[in-house]
């Protein structure tokens, strides 16, 4: 039966023009950044025709690294983490507030009651999706290594542990979508709209970026820094952070000194952690959706 | 058999206000079934309590043979429902949203074919359901209904929006489903709709049921005279009440409201005048089901 929903759920997503335009935005996004790096590392290089450093010499290593392989993978999922959460909350907050707001829920569960079935399915269908999203933002990466690291002189190379590590880190960047996916879900099915859920998902975004802004705290010893390392941001970094080593890049010198694998949690508290958040997140997910009452007041 | 639909007992609660009252229906197969009742008396709450959208306050809901529940899958797996309004997803073709309930439920796309020929719906099934007009929408949610070829279909008010001509094709439709063995449970504030219809109306106001039986008779026991006196209310009631064609007699006010048949109106007059009371006025109780309808749901609670 669950093949049967997200048959069902699959028509409705991928039919939907607002998945079509944010996946084209976020490809967009993608290249134009990168466009930017490249720019930057051909003005520090004098590749054309004159030298600008914007930024010193070990930044403009990293950002020249993201411009090839292997560093190209590592830097499309950093962008699937960072503009790519906000296209996942959209999808999302789209995906289940409409349901509401177009009556078509109820028209689903008066054929197929078996809700947790139906949530299930639209959950994985947006995380197969998002999935679909990553395959094709690394196609792209694949043509920009060669035209940006071929103009710059050097398009790197590709070995087996870089294939091995390549689909360890797709999943690990899927794994990070998951708490914004189900925190979203959580926040359209409370309030039975698009605008609840992407207002949710987008008030915990911001929550993220100033605890992100706390991040002195690591360095505070004992019970602070102990409660710190159990937000969820820090433990995304964590895994985000570990992509970008993966591939040969460091993001402390790139981004942001505490973007340190040395004060972010270890990879498995950092699973743990987030796999707690996800829990509680989805089963307030399931609990409203199970237990609401479908009348036609939204 | 069983009854296609049975509740006993059946009510929910918003709140402090109650919106359907210890419902106790009882629709059996083959059965054109019309609920009715004035805005607001709890049809569409029902028929959410039957399709497992809306839990009930108390009571209990069987739907072919299955405790709504407890079983809501297995009941649901014969039920074809619309709710309310069409609701479909806006940027897919009226097509593809019925292929989301095809996929969901195994149906191969001869099943679509079929239930958009059944509503006339086969040349816009490419469009888009936004650029469909409101017949059109509904149409589709008919469609939508039938498209697993279920066992009972539960229509909530299905001639909204619809058109002359459309109301009498959807009134065939619903002849010809019920003559295939099939149940339909319509919804609807507008008697005249059903009246043609169904076996069986019940009228509901404010979540209870004032009247239930077939619409025959319904008609019959609404037959009646209407008579006017200054005097001895009582006495004349008792004199009709022996009568054999006066099935029975109610004092109401200063009327009597007496069942028998209206052409007897002269020879009641003759028989009371004749007892030495007066009538000042006699006339036919309208016999229309709309007028009993109206009467029985008019005066606001
Ligand atoms: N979600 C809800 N919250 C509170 N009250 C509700 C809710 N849904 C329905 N009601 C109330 O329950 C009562 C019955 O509503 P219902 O929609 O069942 O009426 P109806 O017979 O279908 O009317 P209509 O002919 O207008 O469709 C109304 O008083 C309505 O205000
Ligand atoms: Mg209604």
């Amino acid at each position: 039966m669950l093949i049967k929903l997200l048959k069902a759920e699959w028509i409705k997503l991928v039919h939907r023009p607002m998945t079509k335009t944010l996946l084209l935005i976020f490809l967009l996004m993608t290249a134009l950044i990168l466009s930017l790096y490249f720019v930057v590392v051909g003005l520090a290089l004098g590749s054309f025709g004159f030298q600008v450093a914007l930024f010193n010499p070990v930044q403009i290593e990293q950002y020249r690294l993201q411009l090839s392989f292997p560093g190209m993978f590592g830097a499309i999922l950093g962008q699937v983490n960072g503009i790519g959460g906000i296209c996942a909350i959209i999808i999302t907050a789209g995906a289940i507030g409409s349901e509401y707001n177009w009556g078509t829920l109820r028209a689903q569960l008066a054929r197929q009651p078996n809700r947790a079935m139906y949530l299930t399915a639209k959950l994985i269908a947006i995380m197969l999706l998002l999935l679909i999203a990553i395959l094709l933002a690394q196609a792209l990466g694949l043509v920009l290594a060669f035209v940006f690291g071929g103009l710059l002189g050097s398009v790197g190379s590709v070995n087996a542990g870089d294939l091995i590590n390549l689909p360890i880190a797709i999943l690990r960047s899927l794994y990070v979508l998951l708490p914004y996916v189900l925190f979203t879900a959580a926040c359209s099915i409370f309030g039975r709209s698009v605008l609840a859920g992407t207002a949710g998902g987008m008030i915990f975004l911001t929550t993220d970026l100033v605890l992100g802004g706390l991040s002195f705290l690591p360095n505070t010893d004992g019970l602070l820094a102990f409660v710190y390392s159990l937000l969820v941001q820090q433990n995304i970094n964590s895994l985000v952070v570990r992509n970008a080593y993966s591939f040969g890049l460091d993001p402390s010198i790139a981004l942001s000194r505490f973007l340190d694998l040395a004060i972010l949690p270890s990879q498995l508290q950092a699973v743990i952690v987030i796999a707690v958040y996800c829990l509680s997140f989805g089963a307030t997910a399931y609990y409203w959706f199970l237990k609401r009452d479908l009348t036609g007041a939204a | 058999m069983p009854n296609v639909i049975e509740t006993h007992k059946l009510s929910k609660r918003f709140g402090q206000r109650i919106a359907v009252d210890s419902l106790d229906l009882q629709v059996a197969a083959g059965e054109i079934y019309g609920f009715l009742g004035p805005n607001g008396a709890g049809k569409t709450t029902t028929i959410a309590m039957l399709l497992a959208l809306v839990k009930p306050t108390s009571g209990q809901a069987f739907v072919l043979g299955y405790d709504i529940q407890k079983n809501a899958s297995e009941a649901l797996q014969g039920v074809g429902a619309m709710v309310e309004a069409p609701a479909f997803y806006p940027y897919l073709s009226g097509w593809d949203n019925l292929r989301v309930f095809a996929s969901a439920a195994g149906l191969p796309n001869s099943a679509i074919e079929r239930a958009l020929s059944m509503v006339d719906l086969s040349t816009r099934a490419k469009d888009k359901f936004r650029t469909y007009s409101q017949g059109m929408k509904q149409r589709l949610g008919i469609a939508a209904a039938l498209l697993h070829d279920p066992k009972l279909i539960i229509l909530d008010e299905p001639t909204n929006g619809l058109d002359p001509a459309g109301t009498v094709e959807l009134r065939e439709l619903i002849r010809s489903l019920a003559a295939d063995g099939r149940t339909v449970f319509i919804s609807s504030h507008l008697l005249h709709e059903v009246e043609h219809i169904c076996s069986r109306v019940a009228i509901l106001k404010s979540g209870k049921i004032v009247r239930e039986g077939a619409v025959a008779e319904l008609l019959k026991r609404d037959q009646g005279l209407l008579l006017d006196l200054a005097s001895e209310h009582e006495r004349a009631a008792q004199l009709l009440r022996q009568l054999a064609w006066v099935a029975d007699v109610r004092v109401v006010g200063k009327q009597l409201e007496v069942e028998a048949p209206s052409e007897r109106a002269a020879e009641l007059n003759m028989f009371l005048a004749q007892q030495g009371i007066a009538v000042s006025g006699i006339r036919a109780r309208e016999s229309s089901l709309e007028e009993l309808f109206l009467e029985l749901t008019q005066t606001t609670s």
